[in-house]
């Protein structure tokens, strides 16, 4: 009998995952967003930026809408799609100005942009961590979810900072900071040939964003 | 190009010397030619492989065909049609582009959904009704300079342009363009030259400018350049592209303009245009530029000189040379360059991605030498700029759709642009030339009130 339920509550709990969320709460991506990406190379980092970060996210309750909304521990049931269009990032020097069109071509050509047009991840859980202490202080949840770059899916996890802004938009500003290795996506690291040698891009890459969303807007009645 | 650019003066001698220090260890090691070291701000050379636009070119007389002949190399550019109301005229060209679909209305071209980009090359005062509709109709649109023969049409496009951020719109002021003008911008406002003197300009042919054809009428409106109903003559419809490069050297816009013409050789064929023309622009830091034009002496062809009080640098097409004053102040690297002599002086060669030392650059990303047309790069830079643009305002509409216009607006002013003109830069040439015609036509002083140039 045991068993019986444990099995009735597995499927529940996967059903859950599929379905539509009850009490959800639909949440679009807002202007303001910014996705970063940090590597490494034997002649010297380099940076890429983009301002579009798209998609939605499907929460329950327990998600936090409102500053210093109380968060209930454990798991946030959670859907979406979160995406980043592959040609909305460029390089860019240390300083912030732009570095190179020509570095932006390979690093599209590296992506696959072609076949892929964007970096889309997909959560799958969202577990509390840290509630918020005060209403200007994060949450602190870890996102768990597959993350697909150049027709490559992997599973991923890492720790996401939650800030409702509150106001009459209920913006909400999601941030993080994962690492990621390009092989593990069948990437090859970018070699461009220079007279004196061939410059070597490390493999690891950080993803750094901040990701802005919110309910949609009401519309006049 | 952007206003920020275009009002840039954050160049220094220390940020061009600073820029220019693998060009100077190369030159210790062998003796090379100074080159444009930094490409952030070269354009963007060979588009990438895969990148199509389709485009159209509207006007096909001489320069529309050397235009196509241009886009028909590009690989970006996919030459889906070619128009002109002169039948004739369209199928000449289609030898160039025997793919392209053979068009004698414009509206054909404007209606048909799966061309994004036009090229405007029809005579100047055509220009504004073409370019208003073509943006309508959600063209990226090059339109070839000057861009009007009126300051009304001019300010019209300008404006038409502005309201337009989802779309590229560049006049054809292809130096705007050219990776060995961005080469020596910095350095010739870096203050290297010392405090300005001067500048000039010449463009000197030796050629009727006139296009003969059987039918009178025909005639008649090829040679619209000869009527100066239609035509702002030498200064403005060959010299637009002269006072556009000078303005941006300098820095300066234009606040007054002398000039004078006369007709000197070709008195027989009814024109009423001069043969031979000459100009003094004065710009807002007290600068100015002399201008010559003539029809009837092609000696010493085109070049331009910028004057400052311890060095001058002159450009002859794609090639650069500094001449020093005896007393001017050793800048360093300029031991090492190449050296050319003319007649009694000698020339230091400023020269961008001129050797393989640019393999070494700030990026670590190879250049190709800068061996192309600025027309090639122009075009080249243009459908990049289209096709970039695009691509930005689909991604935003995908992540955020279409409802907000100001953040769209706002995302697409900051899209990674190739180096080209924009309209601001089309409206200051244009009323430049405009100006600079009326000065000559009517021998008086023209002022230049700066609001002429903001819409």
């Amino acid at each position: 009998m045991k068993r019986k339920t444990l099995i009735a509550a597995q499927i529940i709990a996967a059903l859950a995952m599929t379905l539509p969320l009850g009490a959800a709460e639909k949440l679009g991506a807002k202007p303001g967003s910014k996705m970063r990406l940090e590597g490494t190379s034997n002649i010297h980092d380099w940076q890429v930026e983009g301002k579009l970060i798209g998609g939605y996210l499907e929460v329950d309750e327990n998600f936090p809408l409102e500053p210093g909304k109380e968060a209930k521990p454990g798991k946030v049931v959670v859907k979406g799609e979160i995406f980043v269009p592959i040609r909305s990032m460029s390089s860019l020097e240390k300083d912030g100005r732009p570095y190179s069109t020509k570095m932006d071509d390979i690093m599209y050509e590296k992506l696959l942009e072609t076949t892929n047009k964007r970096i889309t991840f997909y959560p799958t859980e969202l577990v509390l961590k840290e509630a918020a202490k005060d209403k200007t202080s994060p949450y602190v949840y870890d996102a768990k979810g597959n993350l697909a770059v150049a027709g490559v899916t992997n599973e991923v996890s890492f720790a996401v900072n939650v800030v409702p802004q509150g106001g009459d938009d209920r913006k909400i500003k999601i941030s993080g900071t994962t690492s990621v290795k390009m092989s593990a996506f069948k990437i090859e690291a970018p070699a461009p040939k220079i007279a004196m040698g061939m410059i070597k891009t490390g493999d690891d890459v950080k993803l750094i964003f901040d990701w802005v969303i919110g309910p949609p807007k009401k519309t006049a009645q | 190009m952007n206003e920020n650019e275009l009002n840039s003066t954050s160049y220094n001698r220390r940020d061009f010397i600073r820029g220019g220090s693998m060009a100077t260890m190369m030159a210790l090691m062998g003796g090379v030619d100074l080159f444009a070291q930094t490409n952030a701000a070269a354009p963007g050379g060979a588009p990438k492989p895969g990148i199509k636009v389709k485009v159209a070119v509207i006007g096909l007389g001489a320069w529309g065909r050397d235009i196509l002949k241009t886009l028909v190399r590009l690989p970006i550019a996919e030459v889906v049609a070619i128009c002109d109301k002169y039948a004739p005229s369209v199928k000449k060209a289609s030898a160039d582009a025997p793919a392209a679909e053979q068009v004698e209305d414009y509206k054909k071209i404007l209606e048909n959904k799966e061309i994004k980009a036009v090229v405007i090359s029809t005579p100047t005062h055509l220009h504004k009704d073409l370019v208003i509709e073509a943006l309508k109709a959600g063209k990226h649109v090059y339109c070839e300079a000057p861009m009007a023969n009126t300051v009304e049409d001019a300010r019209a496009i300008a404006a038409a342009a502005k309201d337009a951020p989802h779309l590229a719109f560049q006049p054809g002021l292809q130096l705007r363009s050219d990776p060995q003008r961005h080469f020596l911008v910095p350095f010739i406002r870096s203050g290297a030259l010392g405090p300005w003197v001067m500048a000039r300009a010449q463009s000197n042919k030796k050629q009727a400018w006139r296009t003969s054809s059987p039918k009178p009428e025909r005639e008649k409106e090829l040679n619209w350049r000869l009527e100066s109903e239609f035509s702002l003559g030498l200064v403005g419809e060959l010299g637009c592209q002269q006072l556009d490069q000078a303005a941006w050297f300098l820095n300066a816009k234009p606040r007054a303009v002398e000039g004078s013409g006369n007709i000197c050789v070709w008195k027989e064929d009814g024109r009423d245009v001069a043969d031979t023309v000459q100009a003094t622009i004065h710009y807002s830091n007290g600068v100015f530029l002399t201008y010559s034009a003539t029809l009837g002496n092609s000696f010493d062809g085109d070049y331009e000189v910028f004057y400052g009080r311890d060095s001058a640098v002159m450009l002859r097409g794609s090639n650069a040379w500094l001449f020093k004053e005896v007393d001017s102040p050793l800048l360093g690297w300029e031991v090492y360059t190449k050296k050319e002599t003319f007649y009694k002086e000698t020339g230091i060669v400023l020269k961008a991605g001129a050797s393989k030392s640019a393999d070494q650059g700030a990026s670590g990303i190879p250049e190709e030498p800068f061996t192309n047309t600025p027309l090639s790069y122009a075009l080249g830079n243009f459908l990049r700029n289209a096709f970039d643009i695009a691509t930005a305002a689909d991604d935003f509409k995908s992540s955020f759709g279409d409802d907000d216009k100001e953040a769209l607006k706002d995302h697409l002013m900051k899209v990674r642009r190739q180096p080209a003109a924009g309209y601001q830069e089309g409206l200051l040439a244009t009323i430049t030339a405009i100006k600079a015609a009326e000065a000559v036509r009517t021998g008086k002083r023209v002022e230049i009130p700066a609001e002429l140039f903001t819409v």
